[in-house]
C-alpha cells in the first residue's frame, strides 16, 4: 500500500470525523433554534412602548397658538394642521414648520364670525361651534406621500359634512352633534347657568319619499348635585354623561325625542374631588373619568346583584393617577388605551390591562393635543406656540402578563374573569387572551387521560414482562408497537364521531362498565380458583390468562350497556342527560371529558407500555431468579422484587406519557368541543393549548397580538415538555446506569 | 382459598385484564375501521318499501337500531336524491312499514353534483341513436357515446391547460421585466405581450369549442323517475358510474367493489372531497414522506454514529441524548409553529425578497408549502431514525469493529465497510417508522402547507417538474377536514372511513414491517443472555 492512499484515508477519516461530530452537535442545536425561534416570534409581546419626537417646530408667526382650536397629524408623521377660530385650517410640514396650505372651512353658517369650539368626533370629522351657537361639521383629510428623492409631498382637503348642521342659538357654553341613526340629528347644549338643552332635529320619511322635518327640543330638569363640570356624549347620541364639581357622576338616557331621563348619579371617588373630564372609550360603552385630583378610572353598566335586569355603571379600572388633574382624556381610535394629562404630562395607559405604557412630557404647557386616526401619531401644541408630533409605538398594549394569566374585567362582563376569545363580528371588539382556560383545558384533558391510561398501562405493562409466556410475548408487543403507531387523527377521528355519538346514547354504559368489569373479574376469580386445582390445566393457562379476560371484558361492556339502558329508563326517567341538567345543574356535551380521557388515554397507553415494559423486564433476571427461589410466588416476586428495582423506569414511562399528552393535538381538537371553559365537569368540553394553536394560528395575521400570543403558548408547550422529557431522560440515564444495559 | 389471595394469584389476572382491556380497545378500532371502511363500496341492495301511509321510499338500509326503552327498531335508510328530497338519509320506524320489496330494475346512478340518484330509468334522449328495444340498452349505448366524446373533450383541455401554464410563465417573465426596471414599450416586452396575448386567444377559442362541446353532449339525457312518481333529467355527462344493484350478480357485484376501489386510488376527489377518489391526497403524502426522508435521513443518521461511534462519554453526549429525547417529545404542533416562523415566514419570505421580488406581495415560498411541510417533519423524525440506528449500531458485537481496526482500518473505513452495511436493516427500520409517523401526522401540516383541496399536484410535466412551493393534500389533514368541516358529515362519513382505512392500513403495513426487520436484526446479533 502507498503513502498516499493511507494518506488519503487518515485524511478522509479526520474528514468524517469532524463532520460527524457537526451532525451530533446539530441535534442539540436545532433544540436550541427551536426555542428560540418561537420566543423571537413571542418576545416583542413584552417589548416596552415608546413614543419618539419626530419633531418640533414653532407656528408660522400668522398662526396664534393661543386662538388654536384643534391640532392633528398624519400617520406618517410628515404633515400636521392647526385649526383656528376663522375655521381655517392650516396645513403644516413637520419636517421644517412651513405653511403648506390654509384652507377655509367651506360652509359658514349665516351669522357666524368665529368658532367657538371644536369638537373631534372621529373618522378626521369636527364639528365647529360657531359664535352665534350654529354648528357645521368638516372632514378634514391629510395624508402624505413620498417620491423617489424621498420628498415629501402634501395632499389635503376640507370637505362639509352636510348631514350634520344645526342653526344659530343663544347662550350656548359647550355642544355636542350627533347623528341619530333612523332619527336624524341631535344636538345636547350645556347652556350658561349649568342647564341641559337637548334638540332633535327629527327627518321622516313617508311612503313617497317627502321628507318632514320637525324639531323636539326639552331641557333637562332634574336638580344637578353640584356645578357641572364636564359633559360627554357617545357617538350615536344615546346617553349623556355628566361629572360635577361635587365628584358626582351622572347618567342619563336622551335616545327618546323629548323624554331624557337620569339613569343613575352617583359619587365617582371616595373623596369626592370635581370630575374635571370625561371621555369615551373606543365602543362607546366605557367611559373614562378624571377628577383634579387626577385619579383617572373608567367605568360601564354591569348587572348588579339585586337590581334586576337594569344595569349600572360601575367603576371598572383605576388607572395610574396623574400629579396634577386631569386636564383632558383622548381615547385612541385603535383600542382601549387613553392619553389623558394635565398639560405638562401626558399618561398612555391601556384601560383593560391597566397597563402604564408611557409618559409623555413637555417643558411647556400642552393647549391642544390629538391622536391620528390610526392612533401612532400624538400631535400637540403648547402654550409657546410649538407643534411637536410624536410617533407612537405601542405594538401590544391590550397584552401583559396580568391579562395572559390574570382575571382580567373585560368590558361587557358583569366581573372579572379569564376569557380567550380572539375574534368577533364586530369591529370594536376587543380580543380576550388568557391563556388561563387554555392551560386548565391542558391539565384537565392530560389528568383524565392519565387517570385512564396509567393503570391499564402499568399493569399490562407488568403482566406482560413478568407473567406472560415469552412465545405469546412476541406477538403481543408488535401488536402493542402498531397500537403505538396509529395516527393521532385516527384516534381523533373515530372519538369525535364513532365514540362520541356511541356514549351520547347510553352515558351510564361507562360507569356501569367501570363497576360491572371489575365485578364479573371477581367472579371469575372464583371460577379461575376453581379449575386452577386441576393442574394441566393450571399449566395450560398460565401464561396466558388474559386470553380468558377478553370475552370477560367484552361481556362486562355488553352488560353495562343493557344495564345502562334499563337504569337511565328506571331511575333517571329515560332521559339521563336531562337529569343531569335539571337536578345537577350540569350541562352535557357530546364531545366531553369522557372521550378525552378515553382517546387521548388510548394514545398514550402503548408509551407508556413499551416504556415500562422495557424498564421492568431490564431488571436482572437473577434478582427474579433469587426471589422465586427463596419460594416466593410470581406476583410477589413481581411486585415486591421487580417492581421497586424498575420504580425509576416506571416514573420515567409515566412522565413521557404525560408530556406525550400534554402535546397532542388532533386528538383534543377533534374529540373535544374546543371550548375554553374553566370546568372540572366531567361532561363539559375542553380547549387545550395545542388545540387552540392548530384552531386560532391560521386566521391570526402576521405579527399580531393573537399571532404573538400563539407563539408564546407554543413556548410554554415547550418549556413544559422540555422539563418533563429532561427529568425523565435523566431518570433514565441512572436506571441504566445501575442496572449497566444500554 | 386463604392462599390463593396470599400468592397474588387474583392480581395476576387483574394485570392480565389490563392488557386484555387494551387489547380490546385496539381491535375495537381497527374492527370499527375496517367494517365501516371495508362495506362502503359494496353495491348494497335498494330496498323499496311501502309505508303504511301510502307512500314508498327507495333507499338502502344503513343502520338498524333498537330503543332499549320503547322496543321500537328503526331503520335509517340512504334515500339519496339530494337535491329532490333534501336530504340523504332518513329514519323509518318498523312499525310503519306495509311491505318492502327488491325492484330489479332499480339504478343507483352516481353523479357527479348532488351526491347519488335512487330511481329507476323511463328514456333516453341522445340525437342520432337508434333507440333499441329496451331502455336500459339505449341507455349503455348513449353511456359510450358521451364516454367517446368526452375523450375529445379531455383532449381539448389538456391544451387548455398548457396553454394555461404558458400565459401563467409568460406572465411572471413579464413581471420580472417590469420589476428590473425594463421600460414598458420596450422591444422585449412588447414581443412576450404579443406572444401572451395570442396564447391568450388561442386559449379563449379553445374554451368557446370545449362549452360549445360540452353543451352538444350536455343534451343527451336519461330520464329517470324516483320513488314518489317524480321524473328527473340527469344529463349522462353528469353520470359517473350506473348500477343495478338489485340484479347484479356477486360476480358482477365484486367488479363493481373493484371499480370503486380503483376510484379512490387513482381518481380526483369529487364535492367538496366528500365523494370520488384520495389520489391527490395519496400523492401528497406520499411525496411529502419521500422528501421529509431525504432530509431527515442523512443527519438521524450522522447523528446516531456521533453519538455510539464517535462521542466519548461524557457531558456532551448527555447533551446530545437529551436534546434527541427532546426532539422526540416537543409536541409537534410546537414543530409546526416553529417551521410556520422559521420556515414559511423566515427562510420562505427572505428567499421571495431576493429570487421573486417581482412576484409580490404574492408569496411564492412564503406560504405554506410541500418543501416547508417535509422539513418541518424532518425535523420532527429525526429522533426516530437517530434512535433505531444508535439500537442496530449497539446491536453489532464489538469484536467486529475491533477485529476491523486490529487490520488497520481507520475508523471512517470500519464505519463505511462494516458498520454501517451490517445496521442497513436497523437504519431501514428507522426510516420505514420516521415514514410511518410522519405519514400520520397532521396537526404541523395543517399550518405549514397542507389544503383540503389543491388544485394542482406538487409534480407534473410543466418545468421544473417539482414544484417545491406547491401546497398539497394530504390524507390525515383529509380525514380531518372532511370529517369535521364539511357541512353535511352524516353524508361525508363513509368517506372518511375509507380514507382512515387506507391510512392506518399504510401506517400498520409499515410499522410491520419495521418490526419485523428489527426483529430479524436483533435475532440476528443478539447473543443470548442468561
Amino acid at each position: 500500500m502507498t503513502h498516499t492512499v493511507i494518506d488519503k484515508s487518515r485524511r478522509n477519516d479526520r474528514l468524517a470525523e469532524v463532520l460527524i461530530r457537526i451532525g451530533g452537535i446539530l441535534v442539540i442545536v436545532s433544540v436550541v433554534w427551536i426555542l428560540v425561534m418561537i420566543s423571537r416570534v413571542a418576545l416583542p409581546l413584552f417589548y416596552p412602548p415608546s413614543a419618539t419626537v419626530v419633531a418640533t417646530v414653532k407656528l408660522p408667526t400668522s398662526i396664534s397658538a393661543g386662538k388654536a382650536l384643534a391640532v392633528g397629524a398624519e400617520e406618517n408623521q410628515r404633515g400636521a394642521f392647526i385649526l383656528d377660530e376663522t375655521g381655517t385650517f392650516h396645513f403644516l410640514k413637520v419636517a421644517d414648520g412651513t405653511l403648506s396650505a390654509s384652507i377655509k372651512a367651506p360652509v359658514t353658517p349665516e351669522g357666524a364670525t368665529r368658532v367657538v369650539s371644536a369638537e373631534y368626533v372621529g373618522k378626521s370629522a369636527y364639528n365647529l361651534l360657531w359664535d352665534n351657537g350654529a354648528i357645521s361639521s368638516v372632514a378634514v383629510a391629510l395624508s402624505s406621500t413620498k417620491d423617489a428623492d424621498g420628498k415629501a409631498s402634501l395632499s389635503h382637503d376640507v370637505t362639509p359634512q352636510e348631514s350634520l348642521s344645526f342653526a344659530a342659538s343663544s347662550g350656548i357654553v359647550q355642544s355636542f352633534a350627533r347623528p341619530v341613526e333612523g332619527k336624524g340629528t341631535v344636538r345636547i347644549d350645556r347652556l350658561a347657568g349649568d342647564r341641559l338643552r337637548i334638540t332633535y332635529q327629527l327627518v321622516e320619511k313617508d311612503l313617497l319619499g317627502n321628507e318632514k322635518r320637525n324639531n323636539a327640543i326639552c331641557e333637562i330638569n332634574d336638580a344637578l348635585p353640584g356645578k357641572l363640570t364636564a359633559i360627554a356624549v357617545d357617538a350615536k347620541g344615546h346617553y349623556l354623561y355628566a361629572g360635577t364639581d361635587t365628584g358626582m357622576l351622572l347618567r342619563w338616557d336622551v335616545s327618546e325625542p323629548g323624554q331624557p331621563h337620569l339613569l343613575e348619579s352617583m359619587p365617582a371617588s371616595d373623596d369626592r374631588q370635581a370630575i374635571t373630564s370625561l371621555a369615551l372609550l373606543l365602543g362607546d360603552v366605557s367611559v373614562a373619568v378624571g377628577d383634579a385630583g387626577g385619579k383617572l378610572t373608567t367605568w360601564f353598566p354591569v348587572k348588579v346583584a339585586g337590581s334586576g335586569e337594569d344595569r349600572r355603571l360601575t367603576r371598572i379600572h383605576t388607572l395610574r393617577p396623574n400629579s396634577g388633574g386631569v386636564a383632558s382624556i383622548i381615547p385612541s381610535p385603535r383600542d382601549k388605551t387613553l392619553f389623558s394629562g394635565d398639560g405638562r404630562e401626558i399618561h398612555v395607559d391601556h384601560t383593560t390591562s391597566e397597563r402604564n405604557l408611557l409618559t409623555i412630557k413637555s417643558a411647556n404647557p400642552i393647549i391642544q393635543a390629538a391622536l391620528s386616526p390610526k392612533g401612532n401619531t400624538f400631535s400637540a401644541l403648547d402654550a409657546n406656540g410649538a407643534l411637536t408630533v410624536w410617533k407612537m409605538d405601542i405594538p401590544h398594549p391590550e397584552i401583559s402578563f396580568g391579562t395572559l394569566f390574570g382575571k382580567v374585567w373585560y368590558e361587557g362582563y358583569d366581573k372579572p374573569e379569564y376569557a380567550w376569545q380572539s375574534s368577533a363580528a364586530n369591529d370594536d371588539f376587543e380580543p380576550k387572551l388568557s391563556l388561563v382556560p387554555l392551560v386548565f383545558g391542558t391539565i384537565k384533558a392530560t389528568l383524565f387521560a392519565m387517570l385512564f391510561a396509567v393503570p391499564l398501562a402499568l399493569l399490562a405493562a407488568l403482566y406482560t414482562s413478568q407473567f406472560m409466556s415469552p412465545k405469546l410475548k412476541g406477538v403481543v408487543k408488535p401488536v402493542i408497537e402498531i397500537m403505538a403507531a396509529i395516527p393521532s387523527v385516527v384516534i381523533g377521528f373515530l372519538a369525535g364521531l364513532w365514540l362520541a355519538p356511541l356514549i351520547d346514547k347510553s352515558v351510564l354504559t361507562i360507569f356501569l362498565s367501570l363497576v360491572i368489569v371489575p365485578l364479573l373479574m371477581v367472579f371469575t376469580l372464583f371460577f379461575w380458583k376453581r379449575i386452577k386445582t386441576a393442574s394441566p390445566l393450571q399449566r395450560a393457562t398460565r401464561g396466558h390468562e388474559f386470553i380468558a379476560m377478553v370475552p370477560v371484558v367484552l361481556l362486562g361492556i355488553y352488560l353495562a350497556f343493557l344495564l345502562g339502558g334499563l337504569a337511565e329508563f328506571q331511575l333517571f326517567a329515560g332521559d339521563f342527560k336531562q337529569w343531569l341538567f335539571s337536578t345537577l345543574g350540569v350541562r352535557y356535551d357530546q364531545r366531553n371529558s369522557i372521550i378525552i380521557a378515553i382517546a387521548l388515554g388510548f394514545a398514550v397507553i402503548p408509551i407508556i407500555f413499551t416504556i415500562a415494559e422495557d424498564a421492568i423486564s431490564n431488571v436482572p433476571r437473577n434478582l427474579t431468579a433469587a426471589s422465586l427461589a427463596l419460594g416466593a410466588s410470581r406476583w410477589q416476586t413481581a411486585w415486591r422484587v421487580v417492581l421497586p428495582s424498575a420504580l425509576p423506569g416506571v416514573f420515567t414511562a409515566i412522565m413521557i406519557g404525560f408530556g406525550r399528552a400534554i402535546g397532542e393535538t388532533m386528538i383534543v381538537l377533534m374529540a373535544t368541543g374546543n371550548t375554553p371553559i374553566l370546568s372540572w365537569s366531567l361532561f363539559n368540553g375542553l380547549r387545550s393549548l395545542s388545540a387552540n394553536i392548530a384552531v386560532e394560528i391560521p386566521e391570526a395575521p402576521f405579527n399580531s397580538s393573537l399571532y404573538r400570543v400563539l407563539f408564546l403558548s407554543a413556548v410554554l408547550l415547550f418549556i413544559f415538555t422540555f422539563i418533563i422529557n429532561t427529568v425523565a431522560e435523566a431518570m433514565r440515564q441512572k436506571f441504566r446506569k445501575k442496572y449497566g444495559r444500554y | 382459598m386463604n392462599k390463593f389471595w396470599k400468592t397474588g394469584e387474583p392480581y395476576v389476572l387483574l394485570t392480565g385484564t389490563a392488557l386484555a382491556v387494551m387489547l380490546v380497545l385496539t381491535l375495537t378500532l381497527v374492527g370499527v375501521v375496517m367494517t365501516n371502511g371495508l362495506g362502503y363500496f359494496w353495491p348494497r341492495a335498494l330496498l323499496k318499501f311501502d309505508l303504511k301511509d301510502g307512500t314508498s321510499a327507495l333507499g338502502q338500509v344503513m343502520v338498524k337500531e333498537k330503543n332499549p326503552i320503547s322496543g321500537v327498531s328503526r331503520l335509517q335508510l340512504k334515500v339519496a336524491n339530494r337535491d329532490v328530497f333534501g336530504q340523504d338519509f332518513r329514519w323509518i320506524d318498523e312499525k310503519d312499514i306495509a311491505s318492502r320489496s327488491l325492484p330489479t330494475d332499480a339504478m343507483l346512478i352516481e353523479r357527479r353534483e348532488h351526491g347519488n340518484y335512487f330511481g329507476f330509468l323511463k328514456g333516453v334522449t341522445a340525437e342520432g341513436l337508434a333507440q333499441s328495444a329496451s331502455p336500459q340498452e339505449t341507455l349503455q349505448q348513449a353511456m359510450k357515446l358521451v364516454a367517446g366524446k368526452m375523450e375529445d373533450t379531455r383532449a381539448i383541455k389538456k391544451q387548455m391547460s398548457n396553454l394555461n401554464h404558458t400565459v401563467e410563465r409568460l406572465r411572471l417573465k413579464l413581471l420580472k421585466l417590469e420589476y428590473g426596471g425594463k421600460e414598458k414599450n420596450s422591444a422585449e416586452i412588447s414581443e412576450l405581450t404579443a406572444v401572451r396575448e395570442k396564447t391568450m386567444a388561442e386559449f379563449t377559442r379553445l374554451n368557446e369549442q370545449a362549452t360549445a362541446a360540452q353543451a352538444e353532449i350536455g343534451r343527451i339525457t336519461g330520464q329517470f323517475t324516483d320513488v314518489t312518481g317524480g321524473s328527473k333529467d340527469i344529463a349522462l355527462m353528469e353520470i359517473v358510474a350506473l348500477q343495478r344493484p338489485n340484479s347484479m350478480s356477486f360476480l358482477a357485484k365484486c367488479g363493481a367493489y373493484l371499480e370503486r376501489v380503483r376510484e379512490l386510488l387513482l381518481d380526483d376527489p369529487r364535492e367538496s372531497n366528500t365523494e370520488g377518489g384520495l389520489f391527490p391526497a395519496i400523492f401528497g403524502t406520499v411525496m411529502m414522506v419521500l422528501l421529509m426522508s431525504i432530509f431527515s435521513l442523512p443527519f438521524g443518521v450522522v447523528a446516531a454514529i456521533y453519538l455510539r461511534e464517535y462521542a466519548k462519554d461524557g457531558l456532551m453526549t448527555r447533551m446530545v441524548r437529551i436534546a434527541v429525547n427532546n426532539l422526540a417529545g416537543v409536541p409537534s404542533i410546537v414543530y409546526g409553529v416553529f417551521g410556520l416562523g422559521f420556515f414559511v415566514y423566515g427562510i420562505g419570505g427572505s428567499m421571495d425578497s431576493l429570487f421573486f421580488p417581482e412576484r409580490l406581495p404574492t408569496p411564492t415560498f412564503g406560504t405554506g408549502g410541500i418543501l416547508w411541510s417535509s422539513l418541518t417533519l424532518a425535523l420532527l423524525t429525526v429522533p426516530v431514525v437517530i434512535v433505531a440506528t444508535e439500537e442496530s449500531l449497539a446491536s453489532i458485537p464489538k469484536g467486529i469493529r475491533e477485529g476491523s481496526l486490529a487490520l488497520g482500518a481507520t475508523r471512517f473505513q470500519t464505519l463505511t465497510r462494516i458498520l454501517l452495511p451490517m445496521a442497513t436493516p436497523g437504519i431501514m427500520t428507522g426510516l420505514i417508522l420516521s415514514m410511518a409517523r410522519a405519514a400520520g401526522e397532521v396537526a404541523p401540516l395543517m399550518i405549514v402547507g397542507v389544503v383540503k383541496l389543491a388544485p394542482t399536484l406538487p409534480f407534473d410535466t410543466n418545468f421544473p417538474f417539482f414544484h417545491m412551493d406547491r401546497k398539497f393534500m394530504h390524507l390525515g389533514f383529509h380525514i380531518y377536514d372532511v370529517g369535521f368541516q364539511s357541512p353535511n358529515v352524516e353524508a361525508a362519513k363513509p368517506m372518511v372511513y375509507v380514507t382512515t382505512m387506507l391510512l392506518l392500513a399504510i401506517v400498520v403495513a409499515a410499522s410491520s414491517a419495521a418490526i419485523y426487520l428489527r426483529n430479524r436484526m436483533r435475532r440476528k446479533y443478539t447473543s443470548s443472555t442468561f
